[in-house]
């Protein structure tokens, strides 16, 4: 009885472990991608955070009631939302943009903000020229990714679309509902190179 | 601030700002280095569990469905096609392979010839063939829908438009295939010489305007988009498509064989659109794909030429069907002279998001080429359109070097995104049907790859808005909607040009810049002998007629005798005479289907242009029974005798997607997997411990 008492607890604590190791690796990271981050601005190129890392730093996204900015990576993979929101479709430097700019994050991490976020709430986004994009959130809708996908075709150059997962307290990590929040460029305001936070 | 050293590579970090705080930075970074290492060997396992995208890289299509992968079924297709004189019929044989272990009902959405007459259909099941029956749209749904609660085999095929069909079978065998055969009837272009053969094997994803309507009791039909204001059939026209990668080996190709049996000495036989190889024997020609089998990602498209001098002027066929004597002619109004007439020449290019990729250029190509065939005094001007219409000059302005070149500034950098908002862009174009002044005639031109779901409603505004306008259609890309194409050019009484790929621009072009330049043979009047009923000619009234387009007409009634007379009114008050003797007739298939589909098609065309007080439903529904075709209210069903699923075994839904037309950019894409299983494995530890601490009370309990 008591060894399995003791089993039964190192399951449960390895369990509990690996949950909570989740999101302080999430936070963990973006500390490490911060510092890449300033090296892609710097150097205007790509730059892994770590060298055996097939994704890497591509802007940084400041989201409306939070204190600081967070990194975003290339591509919506599994291997890049560990670490930070992931840019699905984006600008590819040098080329005029014709696409939205789609980002996915995890809801339980880096996406837990959304949760909050309401139509006019500002977002900014910086690439890797270090100017600061204004954008207002226009709606905010829940899909089925079973019946729908994202329709490029729907928006434009000037809008920017979110992605996470809903609701955001299930547990369930593979559901079909998809939390979207579609935001526009606010033009009005000239781009600006305020820091993160500011 | 230290200035940013050029470093040999970024491996090292660079030195932060704050130099006070280095030190404990190394040290954070070290023990952050240390942890990162350690999670990257857990990460695998997260990552494996956390990536269920639902199209992701390569590798089959999987279907969500509630929280399982389900493989979508293995199509594969024949197209065996035999061509005599103006007629092209078709095998179409669809097999769905069920790879999974569990019974499937497949649903395909798939792209006909815009003016294809499905008129039978049968379904393969193993050994058994069972014939599919026309039936009223409804009552082939009940009937499939019973067949298949009662684990019964069945296949139904629907028309969602005139171009698009669904296929939907139920109770596919895990392991097992089932073969749809269609058959279906279509004509042959004949343009300027040329005869010309499209068959599509995918569609370009339809943009759907109009406001999401709330979800009601709707039948599944695997479509990306939900019902909306303005197109009430949305989920239904709208199947994912996929990448070439995205389905398994084997799945969505095609093998095709055109059978040319034309009657007349054929020289060249080309595609654009594929490399083609061909077997002469006598006057038939056997042509096929050089590869064996074609990915469906784009039109196979096929065009051949009489030999010099050869090409027909004329044709007479007769068909005697259930007692009722058909005939069919055809005839080339003939070459006719230039005319210098001063043009108002509106230029419309789409720049939605489905233009994007090799569409766009051939689009930007079309116009320059266009403008190039402007002359002083013509006036001329450029709308794009996408989200939102945008006009180059306010109003038209007159063709002058200056304006000209900023026209082609203006085409060279135009870029495709957003939606397909074409009514704004119909509305612009058409201007009322105003002329600027000092020009003799208005010519719009519209080059869009018609990927919209609201066709209805854009032809009853093209129809309203015409007014003096002449609207010619120009299809771009590997897969247009060819139904848009040539519907919103008859409505706008002008033509309809496709152009498949950039090499094609130049010289399908030339030939329509020729018919625009020459004056159309308008007011066109038929007149058949006794006997025939003139009433129910098809088409119901000769729309105008450009440079090398021929008219073909179906009238039945009576045996061919006596004369054809046609006669129509050139510009300057001259007049137009032509007889054809229809004693020459030629036997030939298929004319009572051409004749019943053009009642059909004249119906809804009422419906269309808002004719009250009149049902069309029964009489098209008549038609469509007696002459087994498939409309709007029709669809064919097969049905098995016996049920092979044991009612107790699930069936899982499937959509068979489409691909990707080949060249456009990425349109769609699917939603990534956004959750962590972090919350699960915490609530489990969590639950864990509990469980552990309860135990560990009742232990001492005991002991106590």
């Amino acid at each position: 009885m008591g060894r399995m008492l003791l089993i039964l607890v190192t399951l449960s604590a390895g369990l509990l472990l690996a949950g909570l190791w989740i999101p302080l690796k999430a936070v963990m990271a973006q500390e490490l991608l911060t510092l890449a981050w300033a090296r892609t601005q710097a150097a205007q190129q790509q730059s892994p955070p770590w060298p055996w890392a097939d994704t890497w730093p591509v802007a940084q996204l400041q989201l409306p009631g939070e204190s600081s900015a967070l990194v975003v990576l290339s591509g919506g993979h599994g291997e890049s939302l560990a670490f930070g929101p992931g840019q699905v479709v984006g600008p590819e430097p040098g080329v005029q943009p014709s696409a939205p700019v789609v980002i996915a994050g995890h809801r339980d991490t880096h996406f837990r903000p959304l949760e909050a976020i309401r139509p006019e709430d500002p977002v900014r986004l910086q690439f890797a020229d270090g100017d600061w994009r204004r954008y207002r959130v226009a709606s905010v809708r829940v899909v089925d990714s079973r019946q729908e996908q994202i329709e490029l075709g729907r928006y434009d150059q000037n809008s920017l679309v979110l992605v996470t997962c809903y609701p955001f307290d299930s547990v369930d990590a593979s559901g079909p509902l998809r939390f979207v929040v579609e935001a526009t460029r606010d033009l009005s305001h000239p781009v600006s190179a305020l820091p993160a936070g500011a | 601030m230290l200035p940013v050293q050029p470093l040999p590579g970024y491996r090292r970090p660079v030195r932060h700002r704050r130099l006070t705080r280095k030190q404990l930075r190394r040290m954070e970074g070290a023990s952050l280095w240390l942890a990162l290492l350690m999670l990257l060997f857990v990460q695998p396992l997260f990552v494996e569990a956390s990536e269920q995208q639902v199209a992701h890289g390569s590798g089959q299509f999987h279907f969500l469905h509630g929280q399982e992968r389900q493989a979508a079924p293995v199509l594969t297709t024949d197209y065996q096609v035999t061509v005599t004189g103006l007629l092209a019929e078709t095998r179409l044989r669809q097999r769905f392979g069920n790879d999974s272990d569990q019974w499937q009902e497949g649903v395909y959405t798939f792209p006909l010839p815009e003016n294809a007459s499905v008129h039978a259909m049968t379904m393969t099941a193993g050994e058994r063939v069972i014939v599919g029956e026309i039936r009223e749209r409804e009552q082939a749904k009940r009937e499939y829908e019973a067949a298949r609660e009662q684990g019964r085999q069945a296949a139904r095929v629907d028309q969602q438009r005139p171009n698009l069909f669904t296929t939907r079978l139920a109770n596919i065998p895990p392991g097992e295939s089932v073969t749809v055969e269609l058959r279906f009837q279509q004509q042959i272009l004949y343009d300027s010489g040329e005869f010309q053969l499209s068959l599509p094997t995918t569609l370009t994803p339809r943009y759907i305007p109009g406001h999401p309507e709330a979800a009601g009791q709707r039948e599944w039909a695997g479509g990306w988009a939900m019902p909306t204001s303005e197109v009430a059939d949305a989920n239904r026209i709208t199947p994912l498509q996929v990448g070439v990668n995205d389905v398994a080996t084997g799945s969505h190709q095609a093998t095709i064989a055109v059978e040319l049996r034309t009657g007349v000495p054929v020289g060249r036989v080309d595609s654009a659109s594929h490399d083609i190889t061909e077997e002469r024997n006598g006057n038939t020609i056997i042509v096929t794909p050089s590869a064996q089998a074609i990915a469906m990602d784009r039109d196979f498209r096929l065009t051949w030429r009489p030999e010099r001098g050869r090409e027909p002027t004329a044709a007479v066929f007769h068909e005697q069907w259930q007692g009722e004597d058909y005939v069919m002619a055809m005839l080339v109004p003939g070459e006719q002279d230039q005319e210098s007439l001063t043009r108002e020449l509106v230029l419309v290019i789409d720049t939605s998001g489905s233009m994007a990729g090799d569409s766009i250029r051939q689009a930007r190509e079309a116009l320059l080429a266009a403008l190039d065939t402007l002359a002083p005094g013509d006036a001329f001007n450029v709308i794009q359109f996408s989200s939102q219409t945008r006009r180059l000059f306010p109003t038209s302005v007159s063709a002058t070097a200056d304006n000209l070149g900023r026209a082609r500034r203006y085409i060279r950098g135009l870029a495709a995104n957003g939606g397909t908002e074409m009514a704004p862009a119909i509305q612009a174009a058409l201007n009322g049907g105003d002329l600027s002044p000092g020009t003799d005639l208005r010519q719009v031109v519209f080059v869009t790859d018609g990927a919209v779901g609201n066709e209805q409603a854009l032809f009853s505004q093209i129809h309203r808005q015409l007014g003096t306008s002449r609207l010619f259609t120009v299809a771009i890309g590997s897969a247009p909607n060819r139904h848009f194409m040539r519907q919103a050019a008859r409505f706008g009484r002008g033509t309809y040009t496709a152009i498949g790929d950039l090499s094609e621009v130049a010289t399908r072009l030339a030939t329509l810049f020729r018919k625009m330049q020459s004056p159309a043979l308008t007011d066109i009047r038929v007149s058949w002998p006794d006997g025939f009923d003139a009433g129910t000619q098809v088409p119901d009234r000769v729309g105008d007629l450009y440079l090398g387009e021929p008219m073909v007409l179906v009238a039945r009634g009576a045996k061919p005798n006596g004369e054809l007379v046609v006669s129509g009114a050139l510009p300057g008050d001259r007049s137009w005479q032509r007889s054809l003797a229809l004693g020459q007739a030629a036997p030939g298939e298929g004319g009572h289907r051409l004749w019943a589909r053009g009642q059909v098609d004249r119906l809804l065309d009422q419906q269309r242009t808002g004719e009250p007080g009149t049902s069309i439903r029964e009489p098209v529904l008549a038609l469509a029974l007696e002459h087994h075709l498939v409309t709007p209210f029709t669809s064919f069903v097969a049905i098995d005798s016996t049920p092979s699923r044991p009612v107790e075994d699930p069936l899982e839904p499937a959509a068979v997607p489409s691909l990707m037309p080949a060249g456009s950019a990425a349109q769609r894409i699917a939603y990534p997997q956004t959750a962590t299983p972090a919350p699960l494995l915490m609530t489990a530890g969590l639950i864990g411990l509990m469980l552990a601490g309860v135990l560990a009370f009742i232990r001492r309990l005991w002991r106590v």
